[in-house]
Order: C-alpha cells, then sequence, then structure tokens
C-alpha cells in the first residue's frame, strides 16, 4: 500500500475532537487517549498551551495568516498555515532532522486551538506579517 | 499545568492508562498464555509494516477464529477476510517485535477510527497487544528472528500535507482552503458563499457599499459601475520579485516592469485606484489610455489591498483633487436618489480603496464601442506660461510641449530609461513673449514615472512633441511623478485651449546668458574668447560606427586601435577633444564665463586644427567672436563670480 497512513488518522482525530467540541464542548476527554496514541509526548504539553490560550491568528489585509504561539518559557514561536512548519527547535530536531513526529507542540496546539475555537484573532498590516516572517528567518541565521 | 484544564485531565488518564499497561504487560511475561478472557479481543495477522514517524503501521488480516486451530499449510491469505490498519506506538512494537505473517492478539480498549477516504479501518490505542506464537517450531523461528533485525519501511511525510478541519463539500474549496480555514467552528461563512461563477448579482453603483459589505476577500459575484477616469502604470514594487529576473525589475527586452492601473469614480463620486496586469514599458501603454479613458466600466472579482488616505497618498489625491468637483451631479449616499439630491457641491474625498485583481491574470473587457461618461473629465490642457502662473502647490497640469535638451542624471549604473532626467521644454506660449518669463522651462521627470519605450526612443533623437498628462505643478517646478503619463499622440478629447499652441511658428530660441540666469538651466550665450584653460584640454579617439570613447589598442598590432563594442578594429577613429575657453560675453559683463566645448562646433573647430597640427597658439585664438551657441548652465556663483556652461546640441 502506498500513500501515508498518520496524517489521515490525525487529521480524522482532529476532526472528531472538532465535531465533539461543538456538540458537547465537554467531548473531549473522549479523544485525549487517541491524541495521546497519535501524538505521544507532544499530546500533553499542546493542550497545556490550549488551556492557556496561547495560540493567536494573526491575519492580513491580502487574507495571509500565520499563527504565533507562546511557548512555555515565555518566547514567541511562529507557525505557518499553508504548511507544517514551526520555528521552535523541536521542530527542527523531531520532525525535520529525525522524522520522529508529525508535529511539535506548538503546531499541535495551533490544531488543538482551531478545532476548539480557542484561537485568539489578530489582524496585522501586511508589513507587519512580512516583518515576522524575516525576524524568523534572521534568528535562524 | 493549568488546574482542571484538558492537559491535567490528560495527565491523569495518562497516568492510569500508563499503570494499567505496565501491569498488563507484566502478567503476560509471567503468565505466559493468553488471557482466557477473549470478548472484545481483536485477533489480526500482520501482512505488511512499515514506519511513520515512530508509529509503526501494520496492514492486517483480520481473523475470525484463534489460528491455533488452523494448521500452518491453512495460513493462506483469505482475500475475504477484512482488511485493518493496525496502529503500534515504537513501544509496543519494541515489545512485540512483529514480522508479516505473525498473529497479534489485541486486548481492549483498543480504538477504532473510519477515515474519510479510505474503507479500511484504523485500529489505534493498541498498548495491550501480544503476540501469538502458533508452534514449537515458529517458537524456536522466533528466537533465530530475534537475532537478526528486520528493515522495515519508513514513510516521509510531507510537510506540505495539512490537516483540513473542515467539512469537503465544495471541491473548490480544496484548492485554495489552505489559509481560508475559520478557527471558530461556529463560523460557516467560508462553506457557505460558494462560488457561482455564472450567477452575479445585479450590478451595484456604490464602491463604498460594496467595500463595507464584503469585508477583505473580495467579491467575486457583485459587479460595481464605474468610470474610467485615468489611466496609468505605475512601477512594480519589490514584491513582485517571481515575475522577474534576478532582483531588478528588469526585463531582458530592456523594458521596465510596471503595473496597469484605473482612476475609476463610481456614481457617487467616490475613487479607487484599481491595479490590474502587469506589463513592461515595452507594451503600448498609449493604446490602453486612449481605447479606455472616460468609458464606463463593470468591476468584479477584485479584492481590497489597502484603504488609503490623503495624508498617505499626496500624489494619488493630487490627481483626485484634479478630478474634483465632479462635472455632472453625483448621487448623495443614503438618500434616495431625486435629482435635487444630486449634488456637485461635496468637499473632496478624503480616504480612497486601493483594489487589485482577485487572483491570477485579468483582461479588463472594456466595451470600446461604448459612450464616454459625463462623469469622465478629461485633463485641461494649458499653455506653458498659464501653468507657470499657478499660484498653487501639488497642482496636477497638463500641456503639450517641444522638447529641446534631455540631460541625464549621472549614474551609470541605471539604465538609460530609467534614470531620472530633465527636460527641457517651450511651447508658443513661452517663446513668443518678449521677456518676463523664460522661453524654456525645465521638466523633472523622476524614476517613478513610467515611459513607454516608444517615448524613451523619441526623447533621445529628434525634437519631439510630447503631451505631458497630469504632470505636477509646484515650488516653482514642473515634476513627472507616479500617475504622470508621456504621450506622443494626441488623446482624442481634451479641452480645446491647448489645441494650436503646440505649433512653434518660427526657430526656438534660447534665453541669452544674463544676470538671471540660473544653474541647471539652458540658454545661448555669444563673446570673445579671453582665456583658454590648457590645463584641461585633452583630445580622444572615438569609434567612428558607434561613437564609442574608451578605444583599447588591439593585443595583436599595438599601433591600431579596438572598439569593444563594435569587436572590431577602428580603422579611422574620429579625434574628440574637450576644451574650457572663457569668453566675455556682454550680456553678462560682470562675471567669468568658462565654457566647457566638447563637440565639433564652431569654436571648436578653429582650435581643433591649432591643436592637431601641433602649433598650438593661445594666442591666435583670443579675440575670436563666438556666435550663439547653446549651452547647459552647470553653476552660478556669486563670489567668484563665475557661470560654468558646457556647450550642448539641441534635439
Amino acid at each position: 500500500m502506498d500513500g501515508s497512513t498518520l496524517p489521515a488518522v490525525a487529521e480524522e482525530l482532529l476532526r472528531e475532537i472538532k465535531k465533539a467540541f461543538q456538540e458537547t464542548s465537554q467531548g473531549i476527554d473522549i479523544f485525549s487517549s487517541r491524541l495521546k496514541f497519535i501524538f505521544g509526548p507532544s499530546a500533553v504539553p499542546a493542550l497545556d498551551l490550549v488551556d492557556q490560550r496561547s495560540v493567536t491568528r494573526l491575519r492580513a489585509p491580502s487574507g495571509r495568516t500565520l499563527y504565533q504561539v507562546l511557548g512555555s518559557s515565555g518566547k514567541l514561536y511562529t507557525c505557518y498555515s499553508s504548511c507544517h512548519f514551526c520555528t521552535c527547535p523541536a521542530f527542527g530536531f523531531s520532525v525535520l532532522q529525525k522524522s520522529e513526529s508529525l508535529l511539535c507542540k506548538h503546531i499541535l496546539a495551533v490544531y488543538l486551538s482551531r478545532a476548539m475555537g480557542a484561537c485568539q484573532e489578530l489582524a496585522v498590516s501586511e508589513e507587519q506579517l512580512t516583518n515576522i516572517l524575516l525576524a524568523e528567518e534572521e534568528d535562524e541565521g | 499545568l493549568c488546574r482542571g484544564g484538558l492537559a491535567e485531565r490528560l495527565c491523569r488518564l495518562q497516568n492510569r492508562e500508563r499503570s494499567a499497561i505496565s501491569f498488563w504487560r507484566h502478567q503476560c511475561i509471567s503468565d505466559d498464555k493468553i488471557p482466557s478472557d477473549k470478548s472484545g479481543v481483536l485477533i489480526v495477522k500482520i501482512l505488511e509494516i512499515f514506519e511513520e514517524c515512530t508509529i509503526q503501521v501494520a496492514i492486517c488480516q483480520q481473523l475470525e477464529q484463534s489460528p491455533a486451530a488452523l494448521s500452518p499449510e491453512d495460513a493462506l491469505i483469505n482475500a475475504e477476510e477484512p482488511i485493518l490498519k493496525v496502529l503500534f506506538t515504537r513501544e509496543t512494537a519494541a515489545h512485540l517485535k512483529s514480522r508479516p505473517q505473525d498473529v497479534i492478539h489485541i486486548y481492549p480498549p483498543w480504538q477504532k477510527l473510519l477515515l474519510q477516504n479510505s474503507d479500511v479501518p484504523v485500529i489505534m490505542n493498541t498498548y495491550f497487544s501480544q503476540k501469538v506464537l502458533l508452534s514449537e517450531h515458529s517458537e524456536a523461528r522466533e528466537k533465530t528472528y530475534g537475532l537478526t533485525k528486520m528493515l522495515i519501511k519508513k514513510n516521509i511525510i510531507s510537510l506540505a500535507q495539512t490537516f483540513r478541519l473542515d467539512d469537503l463539500d465544495d471541491k473548490l474549496h480544496q484548492e485554495s482552503s489552505d489559509n481560508q480555514v475559520p478557527c471558530a467552528p461556529q463560523t460557516h461563512n467560508n462553506s457557505g458563499s460558494k462560488q457561482h461563477p455564472s450567477a452575479l448579482s445585479a450590478v451595484n453603483d456604490s464602491l463604498l457599499e460594496m467595500v463595507e459589505s464584503q469585508g477583505a476577500v473580495g467579491w467575486r459575484e457583485v459587479q460595481v459601475r464605474v468610470v474610467i477616469q485615468r489611466v496609468y502604470c505605475l512601477p512594480a514594487r519589490e514584491g513582485h520579485r517571481s515575475h522577474t529576473q534576478g532582483n531588478k525589475p528588469l526585463l531582458s527586452n530592456g523594458g521596465m516592469f510596471c503595473r496597469l492601473c484605473l482612476l475609476v469614480q463610481d456614481a457617487y463620486g467616490m475613487f479607487s485606484e484599481v491595479q490590474l496586469q502587469f506589463l513592461s514599458s515595452t507594451d503600448d501603454i498609449e493604446q490602453y489610455c486612449r481605447r479606455w479613458e472616460g468609458k464606463s466600466y463593470c468591476l468584479a472579482g477584485m479584492k481590497i489591498l489597502q484603504r488609503t488616505t490623503r495624508g498617505r497618498a499626496l500624489g494619488l489625491f493630487s490627481l483626485i483633487d484634479s478630478l474634483w468637483p465632479p462635472v455632472v451631479p453625483v448621487k448623495v449616499p443614503g438618500q434616495s436618489q431625486d435629482s435635487e439630491m444630486m449634488t456637485t457641491n461635496l468637499p473632496p474625498p478624503s480616504f480612497c480603496y486601493i483594489l487589485t485583481v482577485q487572483s491570477g491574470e485579468i483582461h479588463v473587457e472594456v466595451d470600446e464601442e461604448e459612450q464616454i461618461s459625463n462623469l469622465y473629465q478629461p485633463p485641461a490642457v494649458h499653455g506653458l506660461k498659464e501653468i507657470l502662473g499657478i499660484n498653487g502647490c501639488n497642482e496636477r497640469c497638463s500641456f503639450w510641449a517641444q522638447v529641446l535638451y534631455r540631460r541625464l542624471q549621472s549614474k551609470h549604473s541605471v539604465p538609460v530609461d530609467q534614470r531620472e532626467m530633465l527636460l527641457f521644454v517651450t511651447d508658443s506660449t513661452l517663446q513668443n513673449v518678449v521677456h518676463g518669463i523664460p522661453k524654456v522651462v525645465a521638466v523633472s521627470v523622476t524614476a517613478s514615472c513610467v515611459l513607454s519605450m516608444e517615448v524613451t526612443e523619441a526623447l533621445s533623437a529628434g525634437s519631439p512633441l510630447v503631451f505631458f498628462k497630469d504632470a505636477l505643478w509646484g515650488n516653482g517646478r514642473i515634476i513627472c511623478v507616479e500617475r504622470t503619463v508621456l504621450l506622443l499622440q494626441k488623446p482624442l478629447l481634451c479641452s480645446a485651449a491647448g489645441a494650436d499652441l503646440s505649433e512653434l511658428t518660427g526657430p526656438v530660441r534660447l534665453d541669452e546668458l544674463d544676470s538671471t540666469t540660473q544653474a541647471n538651466s539652458i540658454c545661448a550665450l555669444r563673446g570673445t574668447v579671453v582665456g583658454v584653460n590648457e590645463s584641461t584640454a585633452f583630445s580622444w579617439p572615438t569609434c567612428n560606427r558607434c561613437g564609442n570613447g574608451k578605444l583599447e589598442l588591439c593585443p595583436q598590432d599595438r599601433e591600431l586601435l579596438y572598439c569593444n563594442q563594435c569587436s572590431e578594429v577602428v580603422t579611422t577613429p574620429v579625434l574628440k577633444m574637450q576644451l574650457e575657453v572663457f569668453l566675455s560675453c556682454p550680456s553678462r559683463s560682470q562675471s567669468t564665463v568658462k565654457v566647457k566645448v566638447w563637440h565639433e562646433m564652431t569654436l571648436f573647430v578653429l582650435l581643433t586644427m591649432l591643436l592637431f597640427l601641433q602649433t598650438y597658439e593661445v594666442q591666435s585664438v583670443l579675440g575670436k567672436e563666438v556666435g550663439l551657441l547653446n549651452c547647459y548652465v552647470h553653476s552660478v556663483t556669486s563670489h567668484p563670480n563665475c557661470v560654468v556652461l558646457e556647450e550642448i546640441v539641441l534635439l
């Protein structure tokens, strides 16, 4: 069988969470253990970030979006909307280098926040969005 | 962790699960027997295994009964049996050490997940799994296998594969939905507003209403009827790198990259700047102006780029002001449109929306058969004399003029057609006056004014008649900036005042050098040679074909000259010379007049012969009369009282 399985499973799981949340706003417990199974050690920290409302969605007038997650250390990480990417070191290590995880806890927190309507919204200018993206590049370099 | 939060709850759940798992595993090892409670146990046979991240994915066949009853010979794959995808964590996989053909018992509480686009169910939370050994042979085999490492294929997951949390009932959303998924589950706007390319709602006549009701997403279905007041090109910004080669907005054909824009006005008098497709300056920009200005057009498929105000976009608003007040009464928003209510007595606009094409390229289809709209205000053409008399600042003005001389800024790194330049122009209103106003006016063309290739070529050769549309007048200067358009052909509609002004009735006359002459202007002079600056005199050979002044010595024959632009030997070079002469000019007798002469002209010819023959005798040149010489004034200083000029050739 070709094609990957894990992303489809993760996607379905998140959709179910979203649906459950819409219906009961409490049905999350049923999915907790599934989250743990699929996402392993990222699950609890991601939920913690959701609890703390750490995810903000930035939107520019052109429609371009970006997510920023306030990490536990107080550092702000940037996650892209159009692909899985996060500026945290764990992403670089676990996802990119070792392919050990699908996502880091920040990207998972973004998805969970979206599913549960816990994203903060912030409208920014095109310039501000660009500056955030470019600032990340400078840090890496 | 937050108290009572989701994370804390999962933590507690996890701890419970962990102890249950380790307890169970312990039990399996010590008992080494299949637990008697068979309800809820899933029995599977592994067919294929691969890894994704740290999860092991096993394609399995579900077995109805315990395979202990089957002999090894019967253990063929029965195609009727359902297929499952079973997921194992890294820990469980390490514990199981499963291989294809192994039979696994999975004890509850396992979980089943059904995927959207797949028939194969997924089994997860398989912590309580145990491999079943069929016989003694397999036990021995197991021990040998345990020593050899099995290679499991690892699937690398693409980062581009993101998760969609919405229901995918509209295929069109799939293509562009990556950035548009709303985060709050209650908002269904995106899935509600489906695209109906054919069903367009009624044509609206208010830009403001459309902008305010549709928001930033864009107006696909709505059309707004507007009048095209102006058509111009704006230089393309850095951000459009994908369209250009390298980092410069230059195209390989030498043209400059720019964007076609419209300034439109709706029935309420509100303006908007619409940015359309990208063009090159080699395209015929003039034809868009001619064909589209003044016509009505239905805007559709636009997106709001920006809302700008007077303070932030002075250039745009100076153009809008030149079109204010409207020539016909406009509607007043919020009131019934009786003809008494319509007015021209409104304050000039203080904000303007900048719109852009929604996606891809849009091809504006203006019905050229259409009549010119009543609302259209063509550019008001004036003579230069009148323009010089305008009192205001930042006023847009339009005029016809003959270009006499072009002076480029001296940066050689920038290509010719993108440098700032100074054009010296005149028209009959300036030429026919005796005194009081200058005969020639300098028009500054900045780099942000897009010039079509046609105009650039015309400016470098011949003395073209150019129509300057919407140039800016202020602080005693005329400048061509963004939104100014230079045209060679007469626009179809102009107020007739300027119709005949372009015709010059005689040869062009420049102002003579006098006490009012300023730097960066052109003038004519006459005088007597009183001195020659011998230290700055030099001559150099130039290529007779292309005029290249930087000839090199031929590598093969050091006696010959080589032009690397023509890639050929220059057999008959043209000798050019540069000389500075001091003149005494009766029109400005108090000043020392120094003229750099470097064209093959009057004064120069005399001196050429002298120098060439090596009988350089300044004495023979002194006192010679120099006829009317056209010059560009480099500088004028009062202490010392000196004017430095350079001889020029008019176009």
